[in-house]
Order: C-alpha cells, then structure tokens, then sequence
C-alpha cells in the first residue's frame, strides 16, 4: 500500500513495508514512536519538490477545494505502480484520484494512524528535506494562501493612496516655487510680464514661446494667451524697462519651464491615477465627498480600516484637531468641520448652513466608509444615494420655510427608517410647526379672540374682588 | 526609601555589594529576584508606558517558564516582547533595564480579553506552553492571545492560528507578519485536512473557539495534530453549548466528550473572575497509562 503525504515542500510517497501491522490500529502509533522502527515501517519512494510558491500554491489551493491540481496527478501517475492502494488523508481527494487516475484510495482509521506516524517523524523519513527547510516553506506558503483566501489584492492597498496625495502636495509646493523663480528670473529681462500674465503655467508657455522679448512681436501667442492680453504684452514688449539677457542664459530660463510644464502634467495625470485607485478601494466614500478628500481622510488615518472604525463626529473635525484641543480647552466653540470642508457639499453651502451639512455629511461618510472597508465593495450605489439625499436636504436648508412641506415629510420619512430614536422628535416639530403654520391664518381671530377674552375676564376679576370684599366689609361695619 | 546608584544603572545592578539581606544575583532583565521590603529600585524609563508611567515597577518570572509578573500598585502579567517595539492593541509596555543598558520590553497581557491570562492569574498548575515548544492555536481570532503566546515560545518554537473569519484573519495576517514564529491559517479548525500541509505535529493544542461540538472539533484535531503525551487546553463557555442547563452539568459534559476522544482531563478551572461561567480544561493526550498517577508534571 502507498501513502500519500503532502507537504508545504512538496508531495510524498511512501511505501507501507509491514502491512500487517495495519490491522491493530492502536499499536500502530508505537510504531513511530522512533526514527528506526518508522523507517521499519514506510519507506519513501518518491517526493515531488514544489518548484516555486505559484506552484506550491496552485496544488495546496486546489488540495484544500478538494480537488487534484496537475501537478498531483502526474506524480501519481508516475509513481503508483498497479494493483497498489493509495493512503490518502481527504476522502474527496480520494475520489478525484480514483476517477481520474483509476488508482483504489482508502482512508479509514488506520490510515489516520500511519498519517499521524508519517507526520510524527517527518524530517527523518523524508531525506531530502531538512527541517529547516520545511519550517519557513510552511511559513511563506501559509501567508501566501492566507492572502489568497482572503483576496489581499494589491488592488485593495491604500498605502499608495497615502502616498499619492503626500506626492501630490509635494509636486504642488515645488511646483509653485520654480513657478516663482521662473518669474523672477525672466522678471529681471521683462517685468511686465508678472503682471499681464497671472497664471503660472500659461506664463511658463509664454516665456518658453518667447525667449527674448524682442521676438514677441513677430509670434503668435493665440494658443496659449487671451487676445486682449495678447495685444497688451506686445504692446508692452516694445517699451519694456527690463534688462537684456543672453542666450545661454535664456536657454536656462527655457529649461525651467519645461520642468515646470512637465510637473503639471505629471500632476495630471497623478490626479488621474488617485481618482481611479480611489475609486477601487473606496467607491461609495469617492462618491460621497470626492476624490481628493476621501484620499485625505484615509491617509490622515492611515488606512481605510482606521478610518471605519471612527465616529461620525470624529470624522467631521479631522484635521482641525489644533483648534478642537484649543477650544476645549479654554471653553470656545469646538470646530466644525476639517478636512471635510473641501468636500462639494459642504463648499457649495452658505456659510450658515456648512456646519450642519458637515455634520449630517459626516455621518453619512461614516458609513460609506464602513461600506467600503467590510464589505465587498465594487459598486458605488450606496454612495451616489446619499450624495443626491444631502444636496436636497441642503436645498431645503438653503430654501427655508418655503421648502415644499411634501418633500420634507418624505425626507424625514426616509430618517426615520434608519435612525430610531433622534428622529421622533425631530418629526414631531416639524408637524408642529406645519400645524401652527397652516392653522395660523384660520385660527388667528378666534385664538385674538379668546385671548381679548381671557385678559378682560381676568380684569374683570381683579376689579370685581376687592370691591365685593369692600361691600361685604361695609356691611359688617353696618 | 530606595537608592539608586550612582551609574545610574536601573534593575539589577544595585543588587550587589548591599548589605540588606541577600539577593541572588541579579537576574538579567528583571528588576529584581527576590525582594525584601522597601528599597525597589525604579525601572528606567516606563514613561511609554508602565502600569502607571513612571512608577516603580518590579518584573519576575512567574512559575510558569516565559510568563513574567510586573509589580507595581497593581500587579499585572506579562510577557517578553518577541519583536520589541510593536504592540498589537494598544496595550501597554514596561522597560526594563539590564546591566549592560539593553532595555528589555514586556508587554502587558490582559485577564479579560485573553483566557489563556485569566487562567494564568487564576493560579492553573501547568499550561503546558514554554519556550520552544509548538503550539496549535484554534480560534486565533484577531491574535491577542496567539501574539502573547508567540512571545512566550519564542524564535524556536511555533504557533499555527487557525480562525476562519476573514476580519479577524485580515487582523491576525498583520500581526503575523511581524512575527515569524506565528504561522496564519484562515480554514474552519473543523476540516484540519484542508490545512494538514501547513502544520507539523505540535506538543499543545489550545482550543477557544465556542462552538457547540467543540469538543469533538479539538478530538479531531488532535488525531492529526497533537504528538503522544502531548496535552491542550480548551476554553468552554457554558452558554455556547446548552444555555438552558446549569454550568457545572455543561462542564461535566465536555469533559465526558472529551474523554471519549482519549483526551484525558487533568485539571477543570473555573474562570469567572473575568467572565461569567467559563471554564478551561487542561489535560493530556494519549498518555501511556503509567503515568496515571503524577499527571501534572
């Protein structure tokens, strides 16, 4: 009989020499109690090394399935001789061996045994593996098909999200100084320019397109320049104060440009690379406050998961953590919102109405994220809702009391399916206030009328009791 | 009142050449042996965090090999940090100063987020865990126990997590990353044939997984796993298995269950201290029968 024994190294297979042993399946573990007397008992016959992890991985992935991968099955083939039975440790396995490969598998308890022995005396049966080798194979092949299991993508990884936007900060400050320098530069040939041109890139274009302001008069500037302002620097190009500059040094002049068209392009393009990861990793919060925000808020964590295990009400003042602690401290106003205020929602807001959009965009943003950090994650659905529900309930805030009173029930209708207890009051005031609104006008007059009412009846009174109190008095007296 | 010398050597050092009551030599690491009555002398630097920063801290190795005890105001277990400077959840640290100025760091090991402590303060005769040994763990989850664990077997011995949850997988990867003694395996511990290829055969399986046939997930572990003579602990919360019968009966039960996969029972410790009706089972495997009489070796 043969045993099938697989390891993180490779396959096994050993020849049982004593079969008869098999039959007392409770004496069977003495057996390999020492290296001899298992020696005694199996031999191994042939081994299959695993060449790389892919390899090793593909086989033990399909092992733990329950099915036989390639490389598994040519090894059998070659070496189960006819007639032989197969020990194998899975009865799934056994089946797929049968079938495919026509060769008898038992498993049963006393193949349990010998597979305990075999295990038991691994590194003297098996010569050609030490069991330093075997250890840290079993340590790398254990993390690689961990990560497969869990699908650890490299897709997934948010330490380039980090990276990015730290990259994306950086090009923008060293972008701005050569714009600087470029301008001060070419600003001692021709200073005007500074002032006509205020953009640093198109700037940049234009003294690459120049070089000696002589020439601006002969180039054309309509790609890059607005048609007035066109006119106005050839204008100024002739009576100009500035100094002349050689060659050689505008040659270097030019070549600061180009580093500095070259960064905004790469900057694009980062910009395009961060929205697309962004998208991969964090769809519905991407959706909910933009790329760029999102993509701070997780590198401000460090990583998605962080960030998911935080509050709303943390999540509205990250970033404002210096004027938080400030404020606690000395009993101010806390901040109310951080980084959370670059997200559109909260920009395109007036000014009185940002804090509450923070706050109910902060919420929401916690959740998104939550989505995106447990769950699957590849669909943005959930996302997009919950943008299109804060931009209407920010019209309703911007629109006040001439809001539609249809739409806020409906709104608030929707609250209440997911939050319990904090929207019943919010429910019962707004129904208050429709109430009081839309009674106002036909319960003014009896309501002023029962109130003329109430105060007359009231004076009446405070009249009417000290002078019955005086004519009783009197009466006494009398 | 106590003093500090002069070197400014913390921990052992001031041990010798004092006349107060002898000391052993001064076990390396640790702040002191044996102590007498006043005169601790103050660890260097548990600023990052010592039971309370900056206090007086005295760590001793505790009965069982590679657990340590940190005394303080409030005593606390310990163990030594397998790869300093990492902590797994945010627990807190203690720096001991050796004589040649290596600072040694323990992490503090919790009672109630860890059995395995809970059953260590408890005052269990033997876990049957020291250094160098081989340690299947079922029900890693995210790895609290298992890093605490990993520390105490050290660089030669090694522990096999084994959680099926793919959050807390994701959480025990990380920590095993850092670790090189840990080995993470994300399967059901129903179905030890879907990770035979990844594990050798260990000298103590550690069972915390709360499911109702616990029991019989640990038998079947052990039949592939667990050497001859080898022993586990197993952790049973009575309301996992049968909430409407009292805890004792429960616990009679397993014990019952486990016997039947010839895993013999050596001592049943009530853990409630920290959680309610639980209980860890320790015991051995297929232990030859001579040694019926001094199982607690």
């Amino acid at each position: 009989m043969l045993v099938l024994f697989e390891t993180s190294g490779g396959f096994a297979l050993f020849k049982v020499l004593d079969e008869g042993k098999l039959s007392n399946v409770e004496d069977l573990g003495d057996e390999f109690s020492s290296a001899e007397s298992a020696r005694r008992m199996v031999r191994l016959i042939a081994f299959h090394k695993f060449d790389n992890t892919s390899e090793a991985l593909e086989a033990v992935a399909k092992l733990v399935e329950g099915t036989s991968s390639k490389g598994l099955r040519k090894f059998l083939k070659n070496n189960c001789g006819d007639g032989e039975t197969l020990a194998v440790a899975d009865s799934n396995i056994g089946n797929i061996i049968t079938e495919k490969l026509d060769v008898q598998c038992v498993h049963n308890n006393a193949v349990m045994e010998l597979l305990r022995g075999v295990r038991s005396q691994l590194t003297e049966l098996l010569s050609g593996l030490d069991d330093n080798d075997l250890a840290p194979m079993s340590l790398e092949l254990s993390h690689i098909l961990a990560r497969y299991k869990l699908k650890i993508t490299s897709d997934k990884v948010e330490t380039m999200i980090i990276q990015v936007i730290g990259l994306l900060d950086d090009l923008d400050k060293e972008r701005n100084t050569y714009a600087m320098r470029v301008r001060e530069l070419y600003g001692l040939h021709f200073p005007e320019l500074a002032k006509i041109v205020q953009d640093n890139i198109l700037y940049a274009k234009a003294v690459k397109l120049m070089g000696n302001r002589i020439n601006a008069a002969n180039l054309d500037f309509s790609e890059i320049l607005a048609d007035e302002v066109e006119a106005e620097l050839k204008e100024v190009a002739v009576i100009s104060m500035g100094t002349e500059v050689t060659d050689l040094d505008l040659i270097h002049i030019r070549q600061l440009c180009d580093q500095i068209l070259s960064l905004a392009e790469y900057r694009a393009q980062l910009n395009d690379y961060l929205k697309s990861r962004m998208n991969k990793i964090a769809p519905n919060l991407t959706a909910l406050v933009g790329e760029l925000v999102g993509a701070r808020l997780i590198s401000h964590c460090g990583s998605l998961l962080n960030l998911a295990k935080l509050p709303g009400s943390t999540i509205q003042i990250l970033g404002a953590e210096k004027a938080l602690y400030r404020a606690r401290r000395m009993n101010h106003a806390t901040p109310k919102h951080g980084l959370i205020y670059h997200a559109p929602v909260v920009s395109q807001a007036a000014p009185e109405h940002k804090g509450k959009i923070s706050r109910s965009l902060a919420a929401k943003a916690a959740l998104a994220i939550r989505c995106d950090a447990f769950g699957d994650g590849q669909d943005n659905t959930m996302g997009v809702e919950t943008r299109l529900k804060l931009e209407a309930r920010l019209r309703n805030l911007e629109g006040g009391d001439l809001g539609a009173f249809e739409e806020e029930e409906v709104y608030y209708k929707d609250k209440k399916k997911k939050a319990d207890d904090e929207e019943e009051p919010k429910t019962e005031e707004p129904s208050k206030k429709k109430k009081t609104e839309a009674e106002l006008e036909t319960a003014k007059e009896p309501v002023k009328k029962s109130k003329h009412e109430g105060v007359t009846g009231l004076l009446i009174l405070i009249f009417l009791i000290p002078l019955i109190y005086f004519v009783y008095v009197n009466q006494l007296a009398c | 009142m106590y003093i500090i010398m002069p070197s400014g050597r913390g921990g052992g050092g001031s041990g010798r050449g004092l006349a107060r009551g002898g000391e052993g030599g001064a076990i390396r690491g640790r702040g002191r042996g044996r102590e007498s009555g006043p005169g601790r002398v103050k660890s260097r630097e548990s600023e990052s965090g010592g039971i309370k920063g900056g206090s007086k801290v005295l760590v001793t190795p505790h009965r069982h090999a590679g657990v340590f005890v940190a005394k303080s105001k409030a005593d606390a277990l310990v163990t030594k940090n397998l790869v300093p400077g990492e902590i797994i959840y945010n627990e807190k640290r203690i720096f001991v100063q050796n004589e040649d100025r290596s600072t040694v760091e323990y992490r503090v090991w919790n009672p109630h987020r860890s059995k395995l402590a809970d059953a260590i303060t408890t005052g269990v005769d033997n876990i049957w865990i020291k250094p160098g040994v081989n340690v299947l763990y079922l029900g890693a989850s995210s790895g609290y126990t298992v890093s605490h664990i990993s520390d105490i077997v050290g660089p030669e011995g090694c522990v096999y997590a084994v959680e099926h949850s793919h959050i807390c997988g994701k959480v025990l990867m990380n920590m095993a990353e850092k670790r090189t003694n840990v080995i993470p395996i994300i399967e059901d511990a129903r179905h030890p044939a879907k990770y035979r290829m990844l594990v050798g055969m260990v000298d103590v399986i550690f069972s915390d997984v709360n499911q109702p046939d616990q029991s019989k997930i640990l038998g079947l572990n052990a039949s592939y796993f667990l050497k001859s003579g080898g022993h586990f602990m197993i952790s049973i919360k009575a309301n996992s298995i049968d909430s409407t019968i009292a805890a004792e009966t429960v616990y009679q039960m397993e014990v019952e269950k486990l016997q039947m996969e010839e895993l013999r029972p050596t001592e049943i410790l009530h853990i409630d201290s920290c959680e309610e009706k639980h209980a860890c089972v320790f015991g051995g495997y297929r232990l030859p029968r001579k040694q019926k009489a001094d199982t607690a070796v």
